[in-house]
């Protein structure tokens, strides 16, 4: 619980990610953005974001209601298509492959880049089969290894002895909390390389939030995180890296422990000293 | 500690403003909610107690082999009347079910097989695919066609449709499908248009706007948040629908069908007017003549107040009783299907 409040004068790394700065820095580029700009119709939402992210990495992208955060955040794995006269002009690359490209593989994308929502989306099926819906979607693994993918995706977020003796239960019996550690372990069933996180602990109690962001930080390296959030604390116990998005616009980005201790941008300052939003 | 805490509390509202629960009973707001919410049940039950009290005769007239028996003669009202078992009754007289029963099942199964998968589908694409408002165009179109008298469909089906079938569908029918197992029955002689397929047909075409309006409602609830989270995973529009979408709706798709099951059961007008109106015998194909239980009290209601006696009017009640029955049962049953869909799969207050 002390976790919850982040004391960053004593220790400003702590409660942060276990992966060092250092080894971020060595690890190779998963998540380019360049010149990205989004727009419904004759208006542009976004512009002007550009992004190099290392495997590995947590980002958190803060700013105000309707600064363009979860419009960025929605474009990455491409769930802005359905919405009508959505367009996009720039670059966003996944390991070297153009997201925006319209012969991109979407059901391959979506697999590597999973997403949690603001509120748990358990689907209307047994807690087994939600765990194994993309598996099966995928055909990622022989029936055989069904059992063990998930107990393996439940442990990992720390929800199998919970749930043990009900996997073939309603999810919707359960709390908010374990609802949303289930969509959790329903998107690492698929084995993503990046999650996509729009306020993923908005709806919840502050222990289910420590336990989200606890498995945030032990799932890293081998997933990377970014995530949207209206908790400026969440921001600085979980992320490496900052982005602040202010009317439309990337303001600024960078390394946590900068953006929050010696902003450059005026609004920046403004915001994340609690003095708006 | 705990105990004394309570009692302080409830003798402190005891003395001060406490209010007797029993001054609700008084409420006259209270009363009246009791009384309006038991009518339903007393409407029920009354029309069940009347029916069967009305069917008494008939009921120890004719017997258990009422169910099983296919004859249906309503004996010689112009000779003296004879008594049995108690019973005053037209001499010869001789009622069967079984035709009835069967009809009324077979032609609602039939439409109920054609209604379903083109109303879900219609609201499928309607809920899923349209914009907001094509979408409501289309809804007004549904309860445009949910309003048209059963006569009118019942006209157009015994004196265009019926006989379009029957010269230029039917026989290609008869001749083409294989002669296996339920699809022998496709086979034999096709009539002239009256009969169990078209009155099928018609009565589809009746329930399909009660099943489609409700299944598009349906659709339209099932939260975005769990479509997209599927959309999310990498699942095809195709696996979200039938993966998230139909499982959510899925009891609500029930509640509606019965809703049409019951509609077509009960169907008089259209069904008296496209069935052939054959007493007595069992359909031998599905292009046979055949009656219902509905169409049947209505064509025979005439000729059953000439019997002295009241026998075949207390044997139409005693049909009646049945098609009651048959409609509370298949209730009971879409009751039953709901919970058991409902407790593996929809959430149940929490988590939405």
């Amino acid at each position: 619980m002390q976790d919850l409040v982040v004391n960053t004068e004593d220790d400003p790394h702590k409660g942060q990610p276990a992966t060092e700065p250092s080894t971020i820095e060595l690890a190779e580029i998963i998540l380019n953005v360049q010149d990205l700009q989004i727009g419904f119709g004759s208006k542009v939402v976004i512009e002007e974001v550009n992004l190099d992210l290392r495997k590995g990495s947590i980002v958190s992208l803060i700013g105000p209601t309707g600064s363009g955060k979860t419009t960025f955040l929605r474009s990455i794995n491409r769930m802005n298509d359905k919405v009508s006269g959505f367009w996009t002009k720039g670059h966003i690359t996944i390991s070297g492959k153009e997201v925006l490209s319209p012969d991109i593989d979407l059901l391959e994308l979506r697999r590597n880049v999973g997403m949690l929502f603001q509120r748990a989306n358990p689907f209307p099926m047994s807690i087994r089969e939600n765990i194994l819906s993309g598996v099966k979607a995928h055909k990622l693994a022989k029936k055989s290894s069904h059992d063990d993918i998930v107990r393996d995706s439940l442990e990992k977020v720390g929800l199998w002895k919970a749930v043990e003796k009900r996997l073939s239960d309603s999810p919707f019996r359960l709390s908010g909390g374990q609802q949303q550690l289930l969509c959790l372990a329903r998107s690492l069933a698929v084995q993503p390389r990046v999650l996509l996180l729009d306020e993923p602990t908005s709806a919840l109690d502050p222990i289910s939030v420590e336990a989200v962001e606890n498995l945030i930080s032990k799932l890293v390296p081998e997933i990377t995180f970014i995530v949207v959030t209206h908790s400026l604390a969440q921001a600085k116990r979980i992320s490496n890296h900052t982005m602040f998005f202010y009317d439309g616009k990337l303001m600024e980005s960078g390394p946590t422990s900068k953006i929050f201790e010696d902003p450059e941008m005026p609004e920046t300052q403004y915001y994340v000293s609690g003095r708006m939003g | 500690m705990v105990t004394r805490a309570i009692s302080a509390t409830e003798s402190g509202s005891a003395d001060n403003h406490f209010v007797p629960s029993v001054a609700l009973g008084n409420n006259p707001i209270r009363i009246a909610t009791a009384i309006v919410s038991t009518l339903p049940l007393l409407a029920l039950g009354s029309i069940l107690v009347v029916l069967f009290f009305n069917s008494l005769p008939a009921i120890k007239y004719n017997g258990f082999h009422f169910l099983t028996s296919k004859h249906w003669n309503p004996g010689n009202f112009y000779a003296n009347p004879v008594t049995t078992n108690g019973v005053t009754h037209p001499i010869l007289a001789n009622y069967g079910a079984w035709p009835l029963i069967v009809g009324t099942l077979l032609s609602s199964l039939i439409a109920i097989t054609i209604a379903l998968p083109l109303s879900v589908g219609a609201a499928l694409i309607v809920a899923k695919s349209l914009g907001p408002r094509l979408r409501n165009l289309l809804g007004v179109f549904f309860e445009l066609l949910a309003g048209i008298p059963s006569v009118i469909f019942g006209l157009w089906g015994a004196l265009t449709l019926g006989p379009l079938l029957a010269r230029d569908v039917y026989p290609l029918l008869a001749r083409h499908i294989p002669n296996v197992i339920l699809l022998k029955y496709f086979r034999g002689t096709t009539g002239s248009g009256e009969g169990l397929l078209t009155s099928g047909i018609v009565l589809a075409i009746m329930i399909v706007p009660i099943i489609a309006s409700t299944t598009r409602d349906l659709f339209l609830q099932v939260p975005k948040l769990t479509e997209d989270g599927a959309s999310a995973l990498g699942l095809t529009q195709w696996e979200v629908t039938r993966n998230v979408t139909f499982p959510w709706v899925s009891a609500g798709i029930i509640g509606a069908t019965v809703l049409g099951l019951a509609r077509a059961l009960g169907e008089t007008m259209a069904v008296a007017m496209i069935s052939g109106s054959v007493l007595g015998s069992l359909p031998t194909n599905i292009y046979s003549t055949y009656t219902t239980i509905a169409a049947t009290i209505v064509s025979q209601l005439d000729s059953a107040l000439t019997d002295a006696t009241g026998l075949a009017v207390d044997t139409l009640a005693e049909v009646a009783l049945i098609i009651m029955v048959v409609t509370l049962l298949t209730n009971v049953g879409a009751r039953i299907l709901i919970k058991k869909v409902s407790t593996t799969s929809l959430p149940v207050g929490r988590g939405i």
